[in-house]
């Protein structure tokens, strides 16, 4: 890709252009108030790119992100005028400091869902403020700290204010760098699922907790370096750091500038400090209109600033030209090792799974094995418990009673991701797919969990990201083998149904699992599509992968499944060869509710 | 003070912060969103309740209905820019417009009513009552009265009235609400209303013994989080309970330390019941169905 198409490509060409733009106004116009405003953008774009990680990426409403800064502040405070310390010690101590708190709380808070967590968040900020102004010999209580000196590193200080942007923007400028080797790869990839659909990154085999927990400790860091440059800034810390304002300014800003986009903080960060800027003439008044105007914003872009922008763009220039695949296929070996005998022992084994949902038994005492290479048909009326035994299977719901075994370990209490890594990977009845990611990217990311993308490996690799070159070429190899790879770059929430599903297959198989579980993989397809899914379904069992399909449609059943096994209320009411299964009472009367003894009228039509 | 008459402290305060607690509650269930104007709104009502009681020298109780019926339109106005032009957007993006309108809402009071405390003519009349050893104010009984009566109102209206159902409906599924022919808007923007009307009853009854003030309300908005958090996400009657409970404590443990440190107390016990009971204190755990 050329230098000209890279610029043209996105919002890339304005962005560089207002930010040349800024630079220039900063070095030759600017007088002291514009330098001072243009570092407090600074700071709160630093503060908002923490906030990003735990908000925008993880998805997790966190108020304490003031909290860290005002941590991060008073760390600078309290060592630079109590102890004479100078910023190479308290500036990685006022991060450490932060993310050390992070790594305490994160533990226990993290595991709260929502409004759980936010609540914990923001009662862990306010036990904070308490304490800054209470703990007056350390902190100054509510008068806070001042006389904190300026930045001075090796005999160097940063004392005014020109010197001070420019090491606060070159701060700002690494914290971006290092959020970008972050979040540009399959990283990025795993968080943007995980925060869509969390079941179906579970099934994938994302550790949701770990990318949570970075994302909370990464967040804090940042919150923590801001909070440090502020107070050399300004020379002040007070309790007003830590508190809950600053927290809605930092959402606000994070909401109005865009909740992943790096070029969100900076512009976020930019609009709302300007905004309060000028409407300080408005005296009384200007509280109300930056709040007016910033709801405004908030309706008017709803997406952010950078997503209006995007959309802007492509209204007047059309959606940047579809890209081609950048890469060949690599091949997916669906096994190791050639597919074992038939009379193996079982791969997979349920036993005696019993599991109820307040009073209804979804499960009472269900039991079942599947061999290696096996197709096995799971069928029963609706309610029977087809789905939530494939749920407990992959570990997303935990069982009352009974176990799980596969690979001859006993699977049950294992969390969802860990199955998926191990290799039991799923789909889901209704779709569960990231709307705004590509096809091939809705399949790579599944790649992230089996291959262990972390955090510390995106930091350090320089330049493309090839755990996601190696994730995509695995992902084309997949999606040709579901006759999807003409739609590769497609958004998934654009495709028609029967795609989407196939991209959920794709995603499954590309794991490279040993069993394969599907759920109403047909559903919604014609005959024809049915059989040519059927056709290769066929072909991944061939290859040794073991594929258990939850399915109504018994036509489709009937070219794809060697055995079925029927559920109803709970409980395995039949099971063995497919034209016994279908033919027995029990089944034909759970289905039609028809009095066994008339069976002429059963499932004898389906071929 | 004894302990039981810090107890019926704690209850008369928590009555008037279940009627908060109630109208957020009405709110989450209907939009599933959080309103963080609510706390404010409570201020609005209190501050109804002053330019009222400055107008004519009625007791409370006759104006309560006006005020609620003020502030049931304002609650709508809140829907009408703050929840319905983001209807389709993540719910914390409803968190924040709520958040603006709150900061909007504190200034506007700020501007029309200065920064000092006001208080509103009580409800009945002012003084005391004796029940035994037992000290009351007539302010709280009627606080009591009043909550205990709304309360009641509130549970009849979603149990046995078609608009309760109707509310129900949509609060549970709005698009399938609207497939029904429930006219999906219309609820929720009454759900606001009612909800407001709730808070701005409080905010009246409030008003006398606590005073209002600019930003008196966001500790509210905090107050009536948390008493649906810890009365499980949701749960009507979690909500009023949850708050009694908060009320309670801060009332009882300012009593021995300073309300500052009584706060952050609160705090503190709300994250060790989270550590031990991360569904909150009456939720029940249920596996998230996927």
């Amino acid at each position: 890709m050329g230098l000209a198409s890279w610029l043209l490509a996105g919002i890339r060409l304005p962005l560089i252009v207002g930010a040349a733009a800024l630079i220039l106004y900063a070095v030759c116009y600017a007088n002291l108030y514009d330098l001072r405003v243009l570092t407090l953008c600074g700071v709160y774009a630093l503060f908002v790119l923490g906030f990003q990680f735990v908000f925008g990426h993880a998805g997790a409403v966190s108020l304490a992100q003031a909290t860290f800064f005002g941590i991060g502040g008073y760390i600078t405070g309290i060592l630079a005028t109590r102890f004479g310390f100078l910023f190479p010690v308290t500036f990685p101590l006022s991060i450490a400091g932060p993310a050390l708190l992070a790594v305490i709380i994160g533990v226990p808070v993290l595991k709260l869902e929502e409004h759980y967590f936010s609540l914990a968040t923001l009662g862990i900020g306010l036990v904070v403020l308490l304490l800054a102004n209470q703990w007056s010999d350390v902190t100054g209580g509510a008068n806070g700290l001042s006389g904190i000196p300026p930045i001075e590193i090796a005999g160097f200080a940063v004392a005014d204010r020109r010197s001070v942007l420019w090491f606060v923007w070159a701060t700002v400028a690494i914290g971006c760098l290092l959020a970008h080797q972050i979040t540009r790869g399959l990283l990025g990839h795993a968080y943007h699922l995980m925060r869509e659909d969390p079941a179906a990154a579970s099934s994938v085999g994302l550790n949701i907790a770990e990318l949570r927990f970075g994302a909370f400790v990464l967040s804090a860091a940042y919150g923590g370096a801001a909070g440090a440059l502020m107070a050399h800034v300004i020379h002040v810390v007070s309790p007003e750091n830590l508190d809950l304002s600053l927290m809605v300014t930092c959402l606000t800003m994070t909401v109005i500038g865009g909740r992943t986009q790096i070029a969100g903080a900076i512009l976020g960060a930019g609009m709302i400090v300007y905004l309060r800027e000028w409407f300080r003439v408005l005296e009384n008044y200007y509280m109300i209109a930056y709040g007016t105007v910033a709801l405004a914003t908030l309706i008017a872009a709803p997406y952010g600033l950078v997503g209006a922008l995007e959309r802007l763009r492509s209204l007047l220039f059309g959606t940047t030209a579809v890209v081609r695949p950048p890469l060949i296929a690599q091949p997916l070996l669906l096994c190791a090792r050639p597919a074992p005998s038939r009379d193996a022992e079982a791969l997979l084994r349920v036993d005696d799974i019993a599991l109820a949902f307040g009073g209804v038994k979804a499960l009472d005492g269900v039991s079942l094995s599947c061999r290696p290479g096996e197709v096995v048909g799971l069928i029963g009326p609706n309610g029977s418990g087809k789905t939530t035994l494939l749920n407990v299977i992959s570990g997303l719901y935990s069982c009352e009673r009974g176990k799980v075994v596969f690979l001859g370990h006993d699977i049950t209490a294992e969390p969802a991701y860990a199955i998926a890594r191990l290799g039991i990977t799923r789909t889901f009845q209704h779709i569960h797919l990231a709307e705004d990611l590509s096809v091939l990217d809705n399949i790579a990311v599944a790649r992230a969990g089996v291959d262990g993308a972390n955090l510390l490996e995106a930091l350090v690799t320089l330049g493309r990201d090839r755990r996601l070159d190696t994730a995509r070429g695995l992902a084309m190899a997949a999606a040709e083998r579901l006759g999807i790879a003409h739609v590769l770059m497609e958004p998934c929430g654009r495709l028609p149904y029967g795609t989407r599903r196939r991209v959920e297959v794709a995603r499954a198989l590309v794991a490279a699992p040993k069993v394969l579980l599907l759920d109403e993989p047909a559903a919604g397809l014609n005959e024809q599509e049915q059989r040519d899914l059927a056709e290769r379904i066929r072909g991944f069992a061939a290859d040794g992968v073991t594929v258990l399909v939850v399915e109504h449609n018994l036509v489709f059943l009937a070219a794809l499944a060697e055995r079925l096994i029927c559920l109803d209320r709970g409980k395995v009411i039949a099971s063995g060869l497919p034209d016994a299964v279908r033919r027995e009472p029990a089944v034909i009367e759970a289905y039609l509710g028809l009095d066994p003894d008339v069976p002429e009228l059963a499932l004898a039509e389906s071929p | 003070m004894t302990f039981v008459q810090l107890a019926v402290n704690g209850v008369a305060l928590g009555a008037a912060y279940a009627l908060v607690a109630l109208g957020f509650v009405f709110i989450v269930n209907a939009t599933s969103a959080v309103n963080f104007a609510h706390g404010d709104l409570v201020m609005a009502g209190g501050y109804v309740a002053v330019g009222l009681g400055s107008l004519a020298t009625l007791p409370m109780i006759l104006m309560l209905p006006l005020v609620a019926a003020i502030m049931f339109v304002v609650g709508i106005a809140v829907a009408l820019v703050a929840y319905f032009p983001l209807i389709d957007r993540p719910p914390a993006t409803v968190f924040i417009s709520t958040l603006l309108c709150g900061i909007v809402l504190q200034n506007l009071f700020l501007v029309l009513f200065g920064p000092q405390a006001r208080a509103a003519p009580p409800l009945i009349k002012s003084g005391t009552v004796h029940l035994g050893a037992i000290e009351i104010s007539v302010q709280a009984l009627g606080t009591l009265a009043v909550a205990a009566a709304l309360i009641g109102l509130q549970y009849l209206m979603f149990a046995r009235t078609q608009i309760g159902r109707r509310l129900r409906a949509t609060a549970q599924d709005r698009q399938m609400a609207q497939a029904i022919g429930i006219r999906a808007s219309a609820v929720i923007a009454c759900t606001f209303g009612a909800g407001t009307a709730l808070a701005g009853v409080a905010g009246a009854l409030l008003a006398n013994q606590f005073f209002v003030y600019p930003t008196g309300g966001i500790p509210l908005s905090v107050y009536a989080y948390m008493a649906v958090v810890v009365g499980g996400w949701g749960s009507i009657a979690g909500a009023v309970l949850g708050a009694m409970l908060i009320s309670i404590f801060q009332v009882v443990v300012s009593a021995y330390v300073s309300y500052a440190v009584a706060t952050g107390l609160l705090y503190f016990v709300l994250l060790l019941v989270f550590f031990f009971r991360p569904q909150g204190i009456f939720g029940e755990l249920v596996q998230r169905r996927v």
